[in-house]
């Protein structure tokens, strides 16, 4: 944060009035360092346009999300965002990873809490279902990879276990059942990489949030 | 660290089958017969507790009630009423209260106090669990319900407990000062009360409490946690009292004030209710729970009544609701009797009454009308907070529970935690450590005080999907060959598109992209050398897209002439 030195030495006229921008700033650091969630709310906040998009601005336990995209569209990314948000409140997120693919050091970079954030690297098909139910007996949150012919009674017990446990959880991919909110990564911009010179440095996701009333767009900055 | 200087001298008294004594007080056509009181866990009817007649049959405790009908045919089987089992203590309570004001409450049947000024007054332990034994033993009257009375005092209330359970109803046990823990090494661990602890110490081989408390207290932290510490502790003989006490803030005592003044019990105890979650809530705030709760209140008559309760770990809304709604019966009941008799009060409740007139007990007078609770004793409230190592106690364990059944589906190495190392590509810089073992890198980020460099490294931002082995690739300049890498790092041509089955529309024109990073690893060893270059690549996928132009970044790497996708930051 910017420090402003009154001149005139010992003349305390007035303390330098906070501007938007500072507050802005405080309000952001403060929502960072909030040390935990209490085990009753209901709702673990998400920061960011991301959270902003969500409705009450954050992931609510024993909800079903969706998260999908193209590859390389940011799917990935705003799941790790979740798991960052989840872990950075105290509680415990796991991941169904079947392929094994989710980066470690991309979660670590994300804000996620590696201690609490446990990753189920081979998951056979046909046990998909009772893996993710077992773990949403124990985790906050649990994201998984929904396999391509998952059914509709599977989708749904899991999202009643959810709802049971007071879990949030988030199927990436095509999910044939009903969720709170559905979010699509739709396209990503890169900058930072030029012909042959520079680093890719920073991107923009666009996400949009169908959920209850109509679809927000919102940009992500990643 | 907590000191154990002292360790309070502590006087425990227990009605043995308190729940059919209570019935059998309001039901005299129980005496002499069987009895089994019942109650509900999860579907299954057991038996909360049976008397002589039925034990003697070989009905026990935690049976299911199927099988007590069984095994003790024309057995008397009553539901359990807790509401009527703290009422009737409260008869043992009062007559406890002649002897000292600082009676606690543990549940219905078991009650405690501190020796100290009694036992010099009434000459010593022996004489004071004697006369509190007799005292108890005139109010309840009845010769079977005297003999249920156990009288014990030993160093600290979780040693008092046991031994109240090993006194005899004729003489009361005491347990001699700094006798505790060889008293204690007897007893089963199961006694400690935490029954998942208890079994995984019997596996280990440690059966009795004072096996437990053989081991070193370090040794016993390290593998238990808190919990197990305190556990140990109370093996080892020490203070059952909560280990880090703090003074109760004065400013947190919760008061209602009754108008009309409450003379029913549902009356009292809904704003009881609300009461009991205020305080709580105020608690929690504070990053306290309570463990001892004093509930008092004041009649229309001006008289004060006022009874502590003492529960095993921080009370919770319902517990401590439950425990004043309990209270306040026991005062109201008392009073409706001998009071006003509204027309309202059922015949239970005037034999309830007439219990506390037969024990020549002073009752309660009139309506209430006001209610507070006074945390008694307050402790950090670490079952909730952020622990040591920064994760809520209770969330680990449920945690580690799940793991451990996906761990028993997909394979020991199928759960993992990342530990980011050092390393060149992302698929290096992180080991994937399975659930249960020690999260460490096997190349540190940080050896000795300094950083070893990795050149060559990606810089970051990482990727967030990662592909080993890399994806088949193909990687092409413009004129369509594909793009090696010579030996000295330096690429053949400029990229100008990558194809790959993976990405959306199956790859693209190369619109940005960066380097070669070669990689040269374990060049001193010729049978695990490794030659690789990566390149940070962004593949425009105009296709299908309403939003404009759009990016897939991608790291590719080429290893031994052949392109792949290494990673993708998705």
């Amino acid at each position: 944060m910017a420090v402003v030195a009154t001149p005139g030495g010992r003349r305390t006229g007035a303390l330098p009035r906070r501007d938007a921008d500072a507050r802005a700033q405080l309000a952001e650091v403060a929502g960072r360092a909030r040390p935990a969630v209490a085990a009753g709310d209901r709702l673990i906040p998400v920061p960011g346009p991301l959270g902003d998009a969500l409705a009450n601005g954050g992931l609510r336990r024993g909800a079903v999300y969706t998260v999908d995209g193209a590859r390389g569209a940011g799917a990935t990314s705003v799941v790790l965002s979740f798991a960052a948000a989840v872990t950075n409140a105290g509680e415990w997120a796991a991941i169904v990873d079947p392929y094994g693919t989710v980066g470690g050091r991309a979660a670590a970079e994300a804000g996620v809490v590696l201690e609490r954030f446990a990753v189920v690297r081979h998951a056979p098909a046909p046990r998909w279902s009772t893996i993710v139910a077992a773990l949403l007996d124990g985790f906050a949150f649990v994201a998984a990879d929904v396999p391509r012919h998952c059914r509709l009674g599977d989708a749904r017990r899991l999202a009643a276990k959810a709802r049971e446990r007071s879990a949030a959880f988030v199927a990436i991919g095509p999910w044939p059942a009903e969720a709170a909110a559905r979010v699509h990564a739709c396209a990503s911009r890169w900058s930072g990489l030029g012909v042959g010179e520079g680093l890719l440095s920073a991107r923009d996701v666009h996400v949009e949030v169908e959920g209850r009333g109509a679809p927000i767009r919102t940009r992500l900055a990643g | 660290m907590m000191s154990h200087s002292h360790i309070t001298r502590t006087c425990s008294l227990w009605c043995a089958d308190w729940p059919v004594i209570a019935l059998r007080r309001r039901d005299g056509a129980l005496r002499g017969v069987p009895v089994v009181v019942r109650e509900r866990v999860g579907s299954r009817e057991v038996v909360r507790a049976a008397s002589a007649e039925a034990r003697a049959e070989g009905v026990t405790r935690g049976m299911r009630r199927r099988e007590a009908e069984a095994r003790c045919p024309g057995v008397a089987v009553v539901d359990a009423d807790l509401a009527l089992e703290a009422r009737a203590f409260e008869v043992v309570a009062r007559a406890v209260e002649t002897v000292t004001p600082r009676v606690v409450l543990e549940r219905p049947g078991v009650c405690a106090f501190p020796t100290r000024g009694p036992s010099r007054y009434f000459g010593g332990d022996h004489g004071l669990a004697r006369h509190v034994r007799d005292t108890v033993a005139d109010v309840l009257g009845n010769d079977d319900d005297a003999d249920s009375v156990r009288v014990a005092i030993a160093d600290g209330a979780f040693a008092a407990r046991l031994a109240a359970r090993q006194a005899s109803a004729r003489e009361p046990l005491v347990v001699a000062s700094g006798g505790g823990a060889s008293f204690l090494a007897s007893f089963p661990v199961r006694a400690l009360g935490d029954d998942a602890l208890a079994d995984l110490l019997a596996r280990l081989g440690l059966r009795t409490l004072g096996d437990f408390a053989a081991l070193s207290t370090d040794a016993v932290l390290a593998r238990f946690g808190a919990e197990g510490r305190r556990l140990h502790d109370l093996a080892r003989g020490l203070d059952d009292a909560p280990p880090v006490l703090v003074e109760p803030p004065a400013d947190l005592v919760e008061m209602v004030e009754l108008d009309p003044p409450a003379a029913r019990v549902d009356t009292a105890a809904f704003a009881a209710k609300g009461l009991a979650d205020r305080l709580l809530a105020r608690l929690a705030e504070r990053g306290l729970a309570c463990t001892r709760v004093v509930i008092e209140a004041e009649t229309e008559h001006g008289e004060r009544l006022s009874r502590c309760w003492r529960h095993d770990g921080a009370l919770t809304p319902a517990a401590l609701a439950e425990r004043v709604r309990w209270q306040l019966d026991g005062w109201l009941h008392a009073h409706a009797s001998v009071g006003i008799d509204d027309g309202r009060t059922d015949v239970r409740e005037r034999q309830d009454a007439a219990a506390f007139a037969d024990a020549g007990l002073d009752t309660t007078t009139g309506a209430l009308t006001s209610l507070r609770l006074v945390p008694d004793e307050v402790v950090p409230a670490d079952g909730r907070q952020l622990g040591f190592w920064g994760g809520d106690q209770l969330g680990a364990e449920r945690a580690d529970r799940a793991l451990a059944r996906v761990q028993g589906m997909v394979g020991y190495e199928g759960v993992v935690t990342a530990v980011v190392q050092g390393g060149r590509a992302p698929a290096e810089q992180v080991r994937w450590v399975p659930w249960g073992e020690p999260r460490e890198p096997l190349q540190p980020l940080v050896v000795d005080g300094e950083v070893p460099s990795w050149p060559g490294a990606v810089p970051p931002p990482s990727p967030s999907r990662v592909f080993e082995p890399p994806l088949p690739a193909q990687f092409l300049d413009a004129g369509g060959n594909p793009v090696v890498v010579s030996g000295r790092g330096e690429q053949s041509a400029p990229p100008a598109s990558l194809r790959c089955d993976a990405l959306p529309a199956r790859g693209g024109p190369v619109v940005a992209w960066a380097g070669p990073w070669a990689h040269d690893l374990r060049w001193w060893d010729p049978s695990t050398r490794r030659r690789r270059a990566l390149w940070q690549v962004v593949v425009a996928n105009g296709h299908d897209n309403p939003h404009g132009a759009a990016h897939v970044a991608c790291l590719v790497s080429v290893e031994g002439g052949a392109a792949g996708v290494e990673a993708l930051y998705d």
